[in-house]
C-alpha cells in the first residue's frame, strides 16, 4: 500500500505538484481512514490531502485517474492478422470500467511478489502460454509485476525507453519465449507455430513499449524539469532563451514568494499597538496617581523603500528583465517601491507596473524603453534633478547596470551626493569584478560610493542579494 | 490538551447524514474534507463563491458536536490584541484612582522615585490579571472547556504578519502572553478558515490545512438543498427553479446567484404560490437573486431562452427519475 502510494506521489511530481512530506503523511492516514476500496472516496481523500489549492486539485485528480488507470494487455489484437496502427492504451482517463481498488489491490499483490526472479507472478504459466491464449488480464498483471521489478518509476529520461522496454520483457519471462521460437523454427514441422510465437513476441514489444512510454509521461517529466531549473538557475541570465521565460517567471516567483515568507515571518510583531500600561504606572507614580503621561507600545513596522534603477541598453536589459521581475514579485514585504528604467536618460517606471500584472509591465518596460548610447553621466544627472530629494535614510537604491559609459563623463560626484543620502545603495553589476574598469566601464569610480557593489548575473546572485536586502530591514526593524 | 474525540464519525457517509440531520447537505466532496479534518485534526481551508456556504459550514459542525461556534472575522488592520485579548485600560485606570491611597500607603516611606517605583513594581501584576482582561475570539477559542468550531472568517483580508501569528496559534493551540505566561487549549477546537482569495495564503499556512473548494452545487444537491431549506416547494417548481439558476450561472454576470440566493427566490416564489416559473413570474422576481442592475438586464434580454432551456433540463431531469 504504502509503495503505491510513494509511486502516486512520484507521478505527482512528475505533473509538477510539489507534495511536502506533511501532506505525504496526512494522505497515508487519510487512506487509512477511507480505505482502498471505494474510488471516487480514495480520490477525493487523496486531493484533499495533497492539493492546496484550486489548481493543484484539478492536477491532482487528472494524475489519479492516470495512475490508477487499469492497465490494458491488448491481446487479442495481438493473435489478430493485421496489427492495427493505433497505440493499445484504449482506455482513456475516463476508463469508467476500472474495477474500484482494483490497481491498488493488484500492486500490492506485487510488492509482496518483488523477489520472485524469474517473475512467474501470474500463475506460473509460462509468458508463452499466456501469450498465445490471449489473456490480457494475466498478461497485464505479469507486466506490472515486472514494472515493480526492475524499479520502472525510477525512469526520468526518454533515453532510457529502450532499456527499461527490455528489462520488463525479461522480467515477464522473454528469454524463455526467445528459446521456444529458436526452438519452434529447428522444428520445420511446425512453421505456423513458429509464426505465430514470433508475431506475438512483437506485440509484446509494442505493449510494453508503450507502456513505459505512459509511465515516462507519468513520472519522467519531474527529474528532467529538476535537472532543467537547476541549469537556468546558475545560468547567465543573458544566455536565457525566450522560450524559458515562461518557466523562469516561475523560479522567480517561487523564490520570490518564498523570501517574502521568510521576512515576514523573522518580523512577526511582537510589539502591540497599545498602552503600556505598566510604564504609564510608573512613570506616574511621581504625580500621586494621577495618570499625567502615558505610554503607548510602538507598533514600527519598518519595510524598505526601494529605488530600483535599471539600465535596460542591450547588454544588461535581460539582467533588468529578471531584477524588476523579482522585486515586483515580493510583494508586501518592500513598501513604497519605485522603479526606473534608463538607456540615456531616467524613465520613472513605477505606474506600469501598478497597473499591470509584473509579467506584462516587464514587457511593455523592456519595449517601451530604449535608445542608443547607454550614458551613465546624464542618467545620474537626471537622478540629481528628479530623484535625490526624494532619497532619505529609509530608501535603498539599487542600481542595476554594467557602468559602461561610452566615454563620457561619470559624475561619479552624484553618486557621492546618493550614498550619503541613501540608507544604502547597491550597484549591482552583471560583468565579474575582473572586467570592473577595464575599457569604458566607469564601475571602479561609482563602487566607492556604494554600500554594496557586487558581480550578479544568475538568478541565484539576485535572490542572494534580495535576501540580504530584507535581512538587513528585519533585523534593524 | 484533550483531543475532541468523542463524537467519532464512522465513516465519510455518516458524517454526511449528520450533516443532512442539522439541514446542511454537504457533497461527497465536502463531507470527505471534513472528515479527514475532524479526524486528521487539522485545520480546513475553504474557498469558494460568496454564499455557497462555507460559513453556514462550520455552524452546522458546531450543531453536530454540540459546542459554540467562535467566529472570528478577519480584516486589514486586524492584530494579535483583537483576536486574542486586549487589556481594559478604562478599568486599569479606574482601579488606580479608586486605590490611590492605597497606592499612597503603599509608597509611604519610600524616598526617591526609585525606590517607589521598586514598590509599584511589586505590585502591578494585580492589574495584569484576567479581571483586566478583555477576552477577543481566539482566546475564547482556547478557554472552551467542550471545545468549539472555531470560524476564521476571510482570513485572506487579514495581513500577512497576523497570518504568521495565526499559524502559530493553530499549530500547537498554545500563545504565550507576557504578562500572563502560556494559555493553552483545553480542547483542540475544530477550525475553519475561509477565503474569498483576494490574495494568495501562504504555503506555509495552506500546508497547515486541508483544502477544500466549494463550487457552486451540481443541479442534484442543489434540489436536495431546496427540499431542505424550503419545505412546501413543490418538487416540480424545485426542478424549473433550480434548472433555471443553474442556466442563469452561465450567463457572464458580476455576481453570479448562489445557494443563498436560490433560497431566497424560492421562499418568495412559494409566497407567491407559484406552481411553475413563468415570463412574468420570473421577470417580477429577478431581482431576488440578481443585485446587480446590468445583471439583472442581461437576465431580462435572454428571458425565454433561459426559461426553454431551464424547462428542458427540468423535463429530462423528470422523465429519468419517472
Ligand atoms: N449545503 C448546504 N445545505 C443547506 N443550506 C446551505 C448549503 N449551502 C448553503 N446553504 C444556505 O446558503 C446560505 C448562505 O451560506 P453561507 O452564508 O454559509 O455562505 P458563504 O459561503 O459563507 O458566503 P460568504 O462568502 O458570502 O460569506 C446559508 O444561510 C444556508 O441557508
Ligand atoms: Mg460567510
Amino acid at each position: 500500500m504504502q509503495a503505491t502510494l510513494e509511486d502516486f506521489f512520484k507521478a505527482l511530481r512528475g505533473s509538477d505538484l510539489d507534495v511536502s512530506l506533511n501532506a505525504q503523511v496526512d494522505a497515508a492516514r487519510a487512506v487509512q481512514l477511507v480505505g482502498w476500496s471505494d474510488r471516487t472516496l480514495l480520490k477525493s481523500a487523496l486531493g484533499a490531502t495533497l492539493a492546496k489549492t484550486i489548481s493543484d486539485r484539478a492536477l491532482c485528480d487528472d494524475v489519479f485517474e492516470r495512475f490508477f488507470h487499469f492497465e490494458s494487455f491488448d491481446f487479442e489484437k495481438a493473435l489478430a492478422p493485421q496489427p492495427p496502427a493505433e497505440p493499445a492504451s484504449g482506455a482513456g482517463p475516463s476508463e469508467a470500467t476500472a474495477p474500484p481498488g482494483d490497481e491498488p489491490a493488484k500492486s500490492q499483490g506485487a510488492a509482496g511478489s518483488g523477489g520472485s526472479g524469474g517473475c512467474r507472478g501470474g500463475g506460473g504459466q509460462a509468458l508463452s502460454q499466456l501469450l498465445l491464449s490471449g489473456d490480457s488480464a494475466a498478461l497485464a498483471k505479469r507486466m506490472q509485476e515486472a514494472a515493480r521489478e526492475i524499479g520502472l518509476t525510477d525512469i526520468w529520461f526518454f533515453t532510457q525507453k529502450g532499456y527499461y522496454t527490455l528489462k520488463i520483457q525479461q522480467a515477464m519471462g522473454l528469454e524463455s519465449l526467445e528459446r521456444e521460437i529458436a526452438d519452434a523454427r529447428r522444428q520445420t514441422l511446425a512453421p505456423e507455430h513458429a509464426r505465430r510465437l514470433e508475431l506475438a513476441r512483437k506485440r509484446l514489444y509494442a505493449e510494453v513499449r508503450n507502456y513505459v512510454e505512459r509511465k515516462l509521461a507519468l513520472y519522467g517529466t519531474a527529474p528532467t524539469r529538476q535537472l532543467h531549473d537547476d541549469f537556468l538557475l546558475s545560468q547567465r541570465l543573458s544566455n536565457i532563451e525566450a522560450r524559458d521565460f515562461a518557466r523562469m517567471h516561475v523560479i522567480v516567483y517561487k523564490m520570490a514568494k518564498r523570501l517574502a515568507e521568510r521576512h515576514s515571518r523573522r518580523k512577526k510583531r511582537r510589539v502591540r499597538g497599545q498602552l503600556d500600561f505598566r510604564r504609564t504606572l510608573r512613570k506616574n507614580a511621581a504625580y500621586d496617581g494621577v495618570m499625567f503621561e502615558t505610554f503607548w507600545r510602538a507598533k514600527v513596522v519598518d519595510r524598505p523603500r526601494v529605488v530600483a534603477i535599471c539600465d535596460v541598453s542591450g547588454s544588461v536589459r535581460q539582467y533588468a528583465r529578471f531584477l524588476l521581475l523579482f522585486l515586483h514579485s515580493l510583494g508586501e514585504q518592500v513598501s513604497d517601491l519605485r522603479s526606473f528604467a534608463f538607456t540615456n536618460h531616467l524613465v520613472d517606471v513605477s505606474e506600469t507596473f501598478e497597473s499591470l500584472p509584473v509579467e506584462q509591465a516587464v514587457d511593455k518596460v523592456m519595449q517601451a524603453v530604449g535608445g542608443s548610447g547607454t550614458d551613465y553621466g546624464q542618467v545620474l544627472l537626471d537622478i540629481h534633478e528628479q530623484l535625490l530629494d526624494d532619497i532619505g535614510r529609509r530608501t535603498t537604491v539599487l542600481i542595476l547596470g554594467d557602468a559602461r559609459n561610452n566615454r563620457g563623463e561619470a559624475r561619479a560626484e552624484i553618486m557621492q551626493l546618493l550614498y550619503q543620502r541613501a540608507r544604502r545603495v547597491i550597484w549591482l553589476n552583471p560583468e565579474p569584478v575582473a572586467f570592473w574598469g577595464l575599457g569604458d566601464s566607469e564601475m571602479k569610480h561609482y563602487a566607492p560610493y556604494c554600500h554594496i557593489a557586487r558581480e550578479c548575473n544568475s538568478i541565484m546572485h539576485l535572490e542572494r542579494t534580495l535576501d540580504a536586502l530584507l535581512r538587513a530591514h528585519s533585523a534593524s526593524a | 490538551m484533550k483531543s475532541f474525540h468523542q463524537p467519532h464519525f464512522d465513516s465519510v457517509d455518516v458524517l454526511a447524514r449528520r450533516f443532512a440531520a442539522v439541514d446542511y447537505i454537504a457533497s461527497r466532496g465536502i463531507a470527505t474534507a471534513v472528515y479527514l479534518g475532524f479526524n486528521l485534526e487539522k485545520p480546513i481551508l475553504v474557498e469558494g463563491p460568496a454564499g455557497v456556504g462555507k460559513t453556514e459550514l462550520a455552524k452546522a459542525m458546531a450543531q453536530i458536536l454540540d459546542v459554540p461556534l467562535i467566529r472570528m472575522q478577519c480584516y486589514e488592520g486586524l492584530d494579535e490584541s483583537k483576536a486574542l485579548y486586549e487589556w481594559k485600560y478604562g478599568k486599569q485606570m479606574l482601579y488606580t484612582q479608586l486605590l490611590k491611597d492605597k497606592l499612597g500607603e503603599m509608597m509611604a516611606g519610600a524616598i526617591g522615585l526609585a525606590a517607589s517605583m521598586e514598590r509599584l513594581h511589586a505590585h502591578d501584576d494585580l492589574f495584569f490579571s484576567a479581571h483586566f482582561l478583555e477576552p477577543r475570539p481566539l482566546y475564547q477559542a482556547l478557554h472552551q472547556e467542550r471545545g468549539c468550531v472555531l470560524l476564521v472568517d476571510e482570513v485572506d483580508k487579514s495581513d500577512p504578519e497576523f497570518e504568521a501569528f495565526l499559524l502559530e496559534v493553530l499549530s500547537d493551540f498554545q500563545v504565550s502572553v507576557p504578562e500572563l505566561g502560556t494559555i493553552k487549549a483545553k480542547v483542540k477546537p475544530i477550525v475553519f478558515l475561509t477565503s474569498n482569495n483576494t490574495r494568495e495564503m501562504s504555503d506555509a499556512l495552506k500546508r497547515r490545512c486541508l483544502h477544500l473548494h466549494i463550487p457552486f452545487p451540481e443541479p442534484a444537491l442543489e434540489r436536495r438543498i431546496l427540499e431542505r431549506r424550503v419545505p412546501g416547494l413543490s418538487a416540480a417548481l424545485n426542478r424549473e427553479l433550480v434548472a433555471f439558476i443553474q442556466a442563469v450561472r452561465q450567463l457572464d454576470l458580476k455576481k453570479q446567484p448562489s445557494i443563498s440566493e436560490t433560497i431566497d427566490w424560492a421562499k418568495t416564489l412559494l409566497l407567491l404560490n407559484a406552481e411553475h416559473l413563468s415570463l412574468d413570474l420570473v421577470r417580477e422576481t429577478l431581482n431576488v437573486f440578481l443585485k446587480f442592475e446590468g445583471d439583472i438586464d442581461s437576465a431580462d434580454e435572454q428571458l425565454p431562452a433561459l426559461l426553454n432551456q431551464a424547462r428542458k433540463d427540468a423535463e429530462i431531469h423528470h422523465a429519468s427519475h419517472a
